[in-house]
């Protein structure tokens, strides 16, 4: 269907204990768009994306990823691609030999899914042989970020993926996804760097904006 | 700017007196009581089993098992020291205490005191023990008194190199690997007294020598505890903050029941001192398959640890037959469980199997092959080393191994997806007190995989000669439970791997 969205949410509530996090909050990304939310933080963005994610139940609302319920099937994880949640690393294998398994779990050839240049681009070729817990913070989310880019996906829901990067790699991830958008891939994510939303080809939206009852995402 | 150390005993002191001040009245006393009191039932009830374990009514081992046992001893008691620190302070002692202007020596003083303590007291017990199964009996009376005090200087002296190598000499590695070879030492001479039959010891030791050693020992002790105190202010912090975690490890594992918390950390640090070179996984291969594999060849210590386990079955050849065959389907078990680190990563968090886009059943399958050849070898090796050593009646027992090679996977595959232990189940009320079920069920899970090597127990139990018939049921009743185990576990349409499958 050429009119169906990537992502379709309406009248979405989440509320932890007594605190209302996500009121009546609506969102639709077309297939092929950007969107960027922002706001303050504790405003619910990262609640947003976990609910779109399948990784927490709305209390109440109605949420559509191309089409379909978000779910746990293999189908759904091969199409969407987020990095909401950090990875628990595998014990014994490095960097690079976790790009590799990624590729090839996925069907790709590692070198024509372009690892080597990955893995330089997001600053962590000196890593290569390095296991992902001895890196620092910033090097974990890029390598998180390296996996979740060179695997093929139709969605990317990504958490502040500008977190703990510095300058450089802001212009280096930003470009990728910009890239990514340009191929024809979605991007949802949040952020609190407008200058990299734009940089990314995201159109930035507010939580607040989503909330109101004629709120769209795009 | 000079600063001026701070006197430690008075700081001390005056925690101890905080912390006291907020405890209820009497609640150390209390504690002191319910301790004493724990000790005296226990000691009590198991007061039969303690003598078998310390001093038989008769001595029944012979001087080759006594060595082994004095080899096996001093090695385990000084890795285990090594991982332990042995130095080391409590969480809060280590953040507040470590970076303030205070005595190093006189900080760590009382770690080493109750380290030596605990290792005197731990080398006087097994002192004891080695006594008791090998000595000729009667013993003149000196000497019985005297030998335990041997135990515990050698257990303080196996401490004090425990302490040195702590500092981080080039040499601690080659202790730590010295001390591996007297482990497999001590349990290679178990195996080789069970095979031959070896002279029991015959007179008693001399009294005037075990009152030398004991006399040499003390001095050795005396000298190397006069350095190991000059010595203790240059322990290096970021050793002694290692043996904080893992104290602080240990005690969240013991009071939350959670034994995941201390192989997570061994795990952690095993990796932490590795150094890698990225190789290309296998292509050839399932993707998952190719990385279990490459898991397997970075544990060359553990492999061989397993291939020297093979022979440890030999040992319950006399113990009753289907304690045998329980060890030896247990055995198996332990084989195949060298590759399932990767199956305790996915069933504890999810996120790499989402990012795989892999279904449960895909991954689980794949995860299933490097066990299975594991458990199939180890159980072949087991087995056909029993029947060339007379263990066992006439047959093919390997094939009969290799038939039980999914039994062990499974079991394997079961134990790593077992997940934390389930505090949250109703505890029950038993005549011993509340007993939290949580643990046991956890313990359980796995090892009652094994139910599947029936057809393979009841043979060894009955103790016939083998038949093809019965490789051929094993081999059967195998394949139908790993496909059952399988199919009933994992779905097509479902990434995670269920906590308990």
């Amino acid at each position: 269907m050429v009119d169906q969205p990537a992502v379709d949410a309406s009248g979405l509530y989440v509320s932890y204990g007594s605190t209302p996090v996500l009121v009546d909050v609506a969102l639709r990304v077309p297939i092929g768009a950007g969107v960027c939310v922002t706001g303050e933080n504790g405003i619910g963005k990262s609640t947003l994306l976990r609910c779109l994610s399948s990784l927490q139940r709305p209390d109440q609302g109605k949420i559509r990823i191309f089409g379909r319920s978000p779910g746990s099937t293999p189908e759904f994880w091969r199409q969407v691609a987020t990095t909401v949640e950090p990875p628990t690393w595998y014990p014994g294998l490095t960097v690079r030999e976790h790009t590799e398994l990624v590729c090839r779990a996925h069907g790709q050839d590692p070198d024509e899914a372009g690892v080597d240049a990955a893995l330089e681009g997001f600053g962590l070729a000196g890593h290569a042989d390095a296991i992902p817990p001895s890196l620092s913070s910033g090097q974990k989310q890029r390598l998180t970020l390296a996996l979740t880019l060179l695997r093929p996906s139709s969605l990317l829901i990504l958490d502040e993926p500008e977190q703990r990067l510095d300058h450089q790699g802001r212009a280096t991830v930003a470009a990728m996804l910009s890239q990514y958008v340009a191929d024809g891939g979605t991007l949802l994510m949040a952020s609190h760097d407008d200058v990299f939303a734009e940089a990314s080809g995201a159109e930035i939206t507010t939580m607040e904006s989503l909330a109101a009852p004629a709120g769209t995402g795009s | 700017m000079t600063i001026q150390p701070t006197d430690f005993g008075t700081l001390r002191r005056w925690v101890r007196r905080t912390q006291s001040d907020h405890r209820e009245r009497g609640a150390t006393a209390g504690n002191i009581y319910f301790a004493v009191l724990f000790i005296a039932v226990v000691g009590g009830m198991l007061h039969r089993q303690l003598a078998v374990i310390f001093w038989p009514v008769h001595p029944n081992a012979s001087e080759l098992a006594g060595s082994a046992l004095v080899l096996a001893g001093v090695g385990g008691l000084f890795l285990a020291l090594r991982r332990l620190g042995p130095l080391g302070l409590s969480r809060p002692a280590a953040s507040w205490f470590l970076t303030a202007p205070v005595s190093r020596r006189r900080l760590l003083v009382p770690s080493l005191r109750l380290a030596a303590a605990g290792a005197g007291l731990a080398g006087a017990l097994y002192g004891v023990a080695v006594v008791g199964h090998v000595a000729d009996r009667p013993m003149p009376a000196a000497e019985g008194a005297l030998l335990p005090v041997v135990g515990a200087l050698l257990g303080i002296v196996i401490l004090l190199a425990a302490v040195a190598a702590q500092s981080g000499p080039a040499w601690g590695g080659w202790a730590d690997n010295l001390a591996y070879l007297l482990l497999a030492a001590g349990l290679t001479g178990f195996v080789v007294d069970s095979v031959i039959d070896a002279p029991r010891a015959t007179a008693s030791w001399p009294t005037t020598a075990v009152a030398a050693t004991t006399a040499a020992l003390a001095l050795v002790v005396i000298v190397l505890l006069a350095i190991a105190v000059t010595r203790l202010a240059g322990t290096p912090n970021d050793r002694i903050l290692e043996a904080a975690k893992t104290a602080g490890t240990l005690l969240d594992s013991a009071f939350g029941v959670e034994p995941s918390f201390v192989t997570e950390m061994v795990e952690r640090r095993y990796w932490a001192n590795r150094r890698l070179r990225s190789v290309r996984l296998w292509r050839r291969l399932p993707v998952l398959t190719a990385q279990d594999l490459l898991l397997v060849r970075r544990r060359p210590r553990r492999l061989l640890w397993i291939a020297g386990a093979v022979a440890l079955p030999t040992l319950l050849a006399h113990a009753p037959a289907w304690v045998l065959a329980a060890a030896v389907l247990l055995g198996g078990m332990l084989a195949g469980g060298v590759s399932t680190g990767n199956v305790r990563t996915d069933a504890g968090n999810p996120v790499m199997l989402r990012l795989l886009g892999l279904d449960s059943r895909s991954a689980i399958t794949q995860r299933l092959w490097v066990p299975t050849l594991l458990a199939g070898l180890w159980y072949a090796a087991a087995l056909a080393l029993l029947d060339a050593l007379g263990d066992l009646p006439a047959g093919p027992w390997w094939a009969l191994g290799i038939a039980l090679a999914p039994v062990g996977s499974v079991a394997a595959i079961r134990k790593a997806r077992a997940g934390f232990v389930r505090n949250e189940l109703l505890p029950l009320d038993t005549p011993m007190g509340t007993l939290s079920p949580g643990p046991l069920v956890n313990s359980v899970v796995g090892p009652d995989a094994l139910l599947l090597g029936l057809p393979a127990l009841v043979e060894i139990a009955q103790g016939h000669p083998l038949s093809w018939t019965t490789v051929l049921v094993q081999a059967v009743v195998s394949v139908i439970g790993a496909r059952a185990y399988v199919s009933g576990t994992t779905a097509t349409d479902r990434v995670e791997l269920a906590a308990i499958p």
